[in-house]
């Protein structure tokens, strides 16, 4: 008796089988194993009865009662704006409260504008106060960090430095070209790659 | 009508986005598509006619109203398929069905609503003889399929009925690919044992 070759089938095999993708080696296996022909026939056996159930169908009708329940969203346009009003005046309650709603807002603006007319001059000087007062609050801040810098131990350095005009060209050398490189670095960092990288195969 | 596309030659993501700008015969061409499989599926997940379909209604409800939220990048089929199957399986945990409905539903109380819920089997057959043969089989294997847990359910008819592909069927039901595997091998054993009686 000739051994069998390869290991016994396993369940993706009996898949590849049941879909033509068997491997050569399980193909040479199942030719002449008994007990994974009659598997793999039984597998087969199943998968057609499955593949042969009948096809049903719902009601007659079906298509419409779903169409009855469901709602279709209606695109925006004039069309879709009768829709709206219809809702606004489904009931007396819905009209009364849009009314109150469209007078609420059409006042409100009404009063707005009104009000601005009669009041320029006090609307021109509130203006004025509150231009004043930010550059003010500006001007205090600006003074607020300059002494707090010039109280700094290291500002006595900085100021020596300044004094010299080539000590000082030196220092805004190193500091242009720190810059320069720090600029090119980022670049570098965010730059996308040229070339593709390779699909991990699946 | 010059506006009126050729529904055969458009893809469901196509149908979907006539569906979302507002025209109802998309929604009704999606029906018209998915309709017979769902209905399906349902049937033999909760082996009852009339909650098959009132199940395929709220499935096609669910998926019209919530368009909008569909993307394009995904099989409409999928997305179709899962909301269905959520269905099935949400109704199948709140009430566990244990008894076979090969002969109606297990609500009907009266022999013509046995008969109007039962399974109709023998559809696709000609001959007299073979619709016998076939209604015996069919019948077995509809029982066989019955009795498996729903999650294998699942997994079997959407792979050997509707003939989804292992990764739809994962994405389908939310499962690894091996888990996916491993449910329609299990199935498929339990209907060879169930079934080993009609080889003998």
């Amino acid at each position: 008796m000739t051994p069998v070759p390869g290991p016994h089938l396993t369940p993706d095999d009996l898949d590849a089988w049941l879909t033509g993708a068997l491997a050569s080696a399980a193909q040479d296996h199942l030719t002449q194993c008994p007990a994974c022909r009659d598997r793999a026939e039984t597998e087969r056996e199943i998968a057609a009865l499955l593949g042969a159930l009948p096809l049903m169908s719902p009601t007659a009708g079906f298509a419409d009662r779903v169409m009855a329940r469901g709602t279709v969203p209606e695109p925006f346009s004039v069309g879709s704006l009768l829709s709206v009003r219809a809702r606004i005046f489904a009931t007396r309650r819905t009209t009364a409260l849009a009314a109150g709603l469209l007078v609420l807002v059409v006042g409100s603006m009404a009063g707005s504008i009104v009000w601005t007319l009669g009041h320029r001059e006090t609307l021109a000087a509130f203006g004025g106060w509150l231009v004043t007062q930010a550059g003010q609050a500006a001007w205090l801040g600006v003074r607020g960090v300059a002494s707090n810098f010039i109280e700094q131990p290291w500002f006595a350095g900085l100021k020596s430095l300044a004094g010299s005009p080539s000590r000082l060209g030196l220092a805004s050398a190193l500091a242009m070209v720190a810059y320069l490189g720090g600029v090119l670095a980022f670049r570098r960092l965010l730059a996308l790659p040229t070339q593709q990288v390779a699909r991990a195969g699946v | 009508m010059a506006d009126t596309p050729e529904w055969a030659r458009l893809s469901d993501q196509e149908v979907v986005l006539l569906a979302r700008a507002g025209r109802e015969t998309a929604y009704r061409e999606l029906i018209r598509r998915y309709e017979r499989p769902i209905f399906a599926l349902l049937f033999r997940m909760v082996r009852d006619r009339e909650l098959a379909e009132d199940l395929s209604q709220e499935t096609f409800i669910k998926a019209l109203n919530a368009i909008e939220s569909y993307r394009p990048e995904f099989k409409f089929s999928s997305w179709i398929f899962k909301i269905a199957n959520n269905a099935a399986i949400d109704h199948l945990r709140r009430r566990e069905l244990d008894t076979l409905a090969l002969d109606g539903s297990p609500h009907a109380e009266t022999p013509e609503a046995m008969q109007a819920t039962a399974l109709q089997i023998g559809a696709r057959q000609e001959s007299p003889l073979d619709a016998v043969e076939a209604k015996e089989l069919g019948g077995a294997i509809e029982a066989a399929i019955g009795r498996l847990r729903p999650e294998y359910r699942s997994c079997i008819l959407l792979r050997h009925v509707e003939g989804r592909a292992y990764e739809e069927i994962a994405e389908i039901l939310d499962l690894p690919l091996g888990t996916v595997k491993t449910y329609i091998h299990r199935a498929r054993n339990e209907l060879r044992q169930t079934l080993a009686h009609l080889k003998e």
